[in-house]
């Protein structure tokens, strides 16, 4: 039994290629609270992410709105820092920062990347992480200096600020990506589908994210635990008791749900996140 | 044109700066970020245009956010060109400095509109941009300065199998000629340019209550159509595209313009209606149209639990439909065990009661789940397709489709092509309903010879062995194939496209009108060696 107490969000995860503005647009109409994007610019097919994450804020007006998760190596973190703060000032604290290592390495540097062994790629994105939350902190004046392995950052002004606490979410699966969710993050954000050993390796993760956090001084429950489903089968009806089973005993507080199906979007606000809200409120009550 | 300062400038500034005309952002490296900036004003204002200059981590995430700034905002998101960072675009072995007509190369802002097709992304080198015949010659003479490179002939962008567009080569657009005129009233002749999209046509010829079928879509332009087939919503009532045609100008692959009809260059006319892309740059095309008044449109959605049933049904009512009546049928895979089916239509007729009468049929293949069926213009029908302005085409990756025709719909074939649907390889399935006017023309009068099938069949897919490798097994129901509808490029696919007389005598065209070949990226014919009777007796 695991459950860190967060209200539950419900959201979309969307193809970041044409008819993506419109599924953005419904899920902001249906009220749920996150739209999401995968961010794979190798892949010829796709927009750029955050051009569209830019887009879609600005063509939506109460949906958060996050990258699914943005690729840091083909991003690099001082100019991330700049953009994110600058679309969360625009959006009215409407933008998450999903992020994660970069998984397809000679993808990555065909699109002018550098190539990073996996170990060496978790390594790049703490410094990354580190840079970010350095630039948007404006409440001490000096200037940002990074001498990192990956990234420098020499004497860099600091801001703009955001407007709201920009969460950092990051998708991880092995060791040593969760360990660094626990540490630095303030959210996970994996794939049912790719989560080893599907919900059953759910407790194993959890517990690696909340010893890395204890072991950095922090509440384990500071990070939230979000996850993306590539695909649900059956009508959304049908997936309420296993959401909040999610909640209730794996701590899951943010369900994402992929298909580019605008019906869909509008059955999960309308049908299974009260659904799932009630449940769990009851629950935790009890 | 109002200039904004990012380091200063709040929010509410730009948005209302934003609304009141076209704007631009000046960066000072404070403040908000340009780019999400100009994405943000572009996507809370409709009209306005938002200069920028900013930077990306890599010359191709600059190219991706370039290529996502144009789709998403029209091209609102105006970004400050860098004459060298153009000049670095440029690809090898093209002669920029010699280059003889109007053209766009990568560097120029209006390239990238221009670089794609509707299904394929491309990179060419260089779109030359030919206005007139005589232009189109000086492009072909540029054109075998550059052998080495490929070569695409584009009119509309708009075909399925992606030969308008290439990486690294030439593409000669001719959409800048799309002149649309009557030449005899009485006659009901017409003269287009190839660059005219069949939407134009329609509207054109609609007030003289007149229509010329093209395909299903008015998006698609005149020439790679006109010179492939044109098997469309109104050619079971009124015969192929280029059955009407009469005569054809184009300029040759040495720059020499020439006029083919039945009574000039008719070896060459009889090759431009269906093999037009392997012989030349047509220039311009004279149909004799169609006395077309309203004409009945319809749409249905079906459900069936059990595709092969309905194919065969579908086949069935086809079979017996009367020539005024074309219906197509399109589908995807079956999802959970059932598939939808839509159904898309003409019938040549302002009768309501013939309309209905025409459809009921089809309508009872699968379970009818929705129906719009209307008494309408034909140039209405085309007109529902989308103007592509100057943002153009944008395709991307390359598109994997098949095409065949079928003899015969028969059981067999049923029971193929919803295996076929099954596997998951196709996404996209269409038959394109023959038969009726196409059959009254004799297969010898033309390069284009399958006069008899029944249905033309396009699959499209996203693995292209996947796709080939499901659709070649149902090879034994083919008999022939539309070239414009396959991406298919082994050989053999040009034998499917030709029956060998036919395939024989283009090749010996091909080395009267091409002998070099410069011709050679759609479906190739290759010139044939000369055939010299008397060789033998010289060598005895």
């Amino acid at each position: 039994m695991t459950d860190y107490g967060h209200d539950l969000l419900f959201g979309t995860f969307v193809t970041p290629a044409p008819g993506a503005v419109e599924l953005a647009q419904t899920a902001d109409r249906a009220g749920l609270d996150l739209v999401t994007f995968q961010d794979h610019p190798y892949q010829p097919a796709f927009y750029d992410t955050w051009t569209l994450l830019s887009y879609v804020a600005a063509q939506t007006s109460r949906i958060r709105v996050s990258g699914n998760v943005l690729n840091l190596p083909l991003r690099p973190p001082a100019p991330l820092a700049r953009a994110a703060a600058s679309l969360d000032i625009l959006s009215g604290g409407r933008f998450e920062l999903g992020i994660g290592a970069g998984g397809f390495q000679d993808a990555i540097a065909a699109m002018g990347g550098r190539k990073l062994t996996p170990a060496q790629s978790v390594d790049a994105l703490a410094e990354g992480i580190a840079i970010i939350r350095d630039l948007w902190d404006t409440d001490t004046r000096s200037r940002v200096n990074h001498d990192g392995t990956y990234y420098n950052v020499v004497g860099a002004k600091r801001g703009p600020a955001p407007a709201h606490d920009i969460a950092v979410w990051v998708g991880a699966y092995k060791p040593k990506m969760l360990a660094l969710t626990g540490a630095l993050g303030d959210g996970w954000l994996p794939t049912m589908e790719y989560v080893p050993g599907g919900p059953a390796g759910l407790p194993d993760a959890n517990a690696r994210i909340d010893e890395a956090a204890l072991s950095a001084g922090r509440d384990p429950a500071a990070v939230r635990r979000l996850m993306n489903f590539m695909r649900m089968d059956g009508p959304p009806s049908s997936w309420i008791d296993h959401f909040a089973d999610l909640a209730l005993n794996h701590g899951i507080s943010a369900f994402i749900i992929g298909g580019d199906d605008h019906a869909m979007a509008e059955a999960l606000a309308a049908e299974v996140a009260p659904a799932v809200r009630e449940l769990v409120k009851r629950e935790r009550g009890a | 044109m109002t200039s904004l300062d990012l380091a200063l400038a709040s929010p509410e500034e730009l948005v209302a700066a934003a609304r009141d005309g076209d704007v631009v952002l000046r960066d000072s490296g404070e403040g908000l970020d340009p780019l999400t900036t100009a994405v943000w004003l572009a996507g809370r204002t409709s009209g306005t245009k938002i200069g920028v200059s900013f930077e990306a981590s890599s010359d191709a995430m600059r190219e991706k956010t370039l290529d996502s700034l144009e789709t998403l905002t029209g091209g609102r998101v105006v970004v400050d060109a860098d004459p060298a960072a153009a000049r670095a675009l440029r690809r090898d072995g093209i002669d920029y400095d010699g280059v003889p007509v109007p053209a766009l190369e990568p560097g120029d802002r209006s390239f990238r509109g221009r670089r794609s097709t509707y299904l394929r992304g491309g990179s060419p080198g260089l779109v030359l941009q030919p206005r007139t015949p005589s232009e189109v010659a000086a492009a072909l003479e540029f054109a075998r300065r550059h052998r080495h490179l490929p070569l695409g002939l584009r009119s509309g962008g708009h075909g399925i199998s992606g030969r308008s567009t290439n990486d690294g080569g030439l593409v000669i657009d001719v959409s800048g000629m799309n002149t649309i005129e009557v030449l005899d009233p009485s006659a009901r002749l017409v003269r287009v340019g190839p660059g005219a999209t069949w939407k134009q046509v329609a509207v054109s010829l609609d007030k003289y209550d007149w229509a010329l079928g093209s395909g299903d879509y008015g998006g698609v332009g005149v020439g790679g159509l006109a010179t492939a087939g044109g098997i469309g919503l109104l050619s079971r009532a009124h015969g192929l595209t280029i059955d009407h045609l009469r005569a054809v100008e184009l300029v040759l692959a040495d720059g020499t313009p020439v006029r083919a009809s039945a009574t000039e260059n008719p070896d060459l006319f009889w090759a431009m209606r269906g093999a037009g892309a392997n012989f030349g740059v047509a220039t311009a095309f004279e149909f004799e149209v169609d006395e077309v008044r309203e004409v009945g449109w319809a749409k249905l959605v079906l459900v069936s639990a059990d595709l092969e049933e309905s194919l065969k049904q579908y086949g069935a009512v086809a079979r017996n439909a009367p020539r005024d009546t074309t219906v197509f049928l399109v589908t995807g895979p079956p999802r959970q065990g059932q598939s939808v089916i839509q159904l898309y239509g003409m019938v040549d007729s302002d009768d309501p009661d013939v309309v209905i009468s025409r459809l009921t049929p089809f309508a009872s293949i699968g379970m009818l789940a929705q129906q719009q069926v209307v008494i309408t213009r034909y140039a209405d029908v085309m007109g529902e397709a989308a103007d592509v302005g100057p943002e153009g085409q944008h395709g991307r990756g390359e598109p994997v489709a098949r095409s065949a025709f079928v003899p015969v719909l028969t059981d067999a074939f049923a029971r193929d092509a919803a295996r076929l649907l099954r596997s998951g390889q196709v996404y996209y399935f269409q038959l394109r309903h023959m038969g009726g006017a196409i059959t009254d023309v004799d297969p010898g009068e033309m390069a284009f010879s399958y006069r008899t099938p029944e249905m033309s069949v396009a699959a499209m897919g996203g693995d292209r062995q996947g796709l080939d490798s499901q659709f070649d097994r149902l090879a034994a129901h083919f008999d022939g194939l539309y070239l414009s509808f396959d991406t298919d490029l082994r050989p053999e696919r040009v034998a499917d496209a030709f029956p060998p007389p036919v395939l024989a005598r283009l090749r010996s065209l091909k080395h009267r009108y091409d002998p070099t070949n410069l011709f050679r990226d759609n479906f190739n014919i290759t010139p044939s060696t000369p055939f010299t009777p008397f060789a033998t007796e010289e060598n005895s």
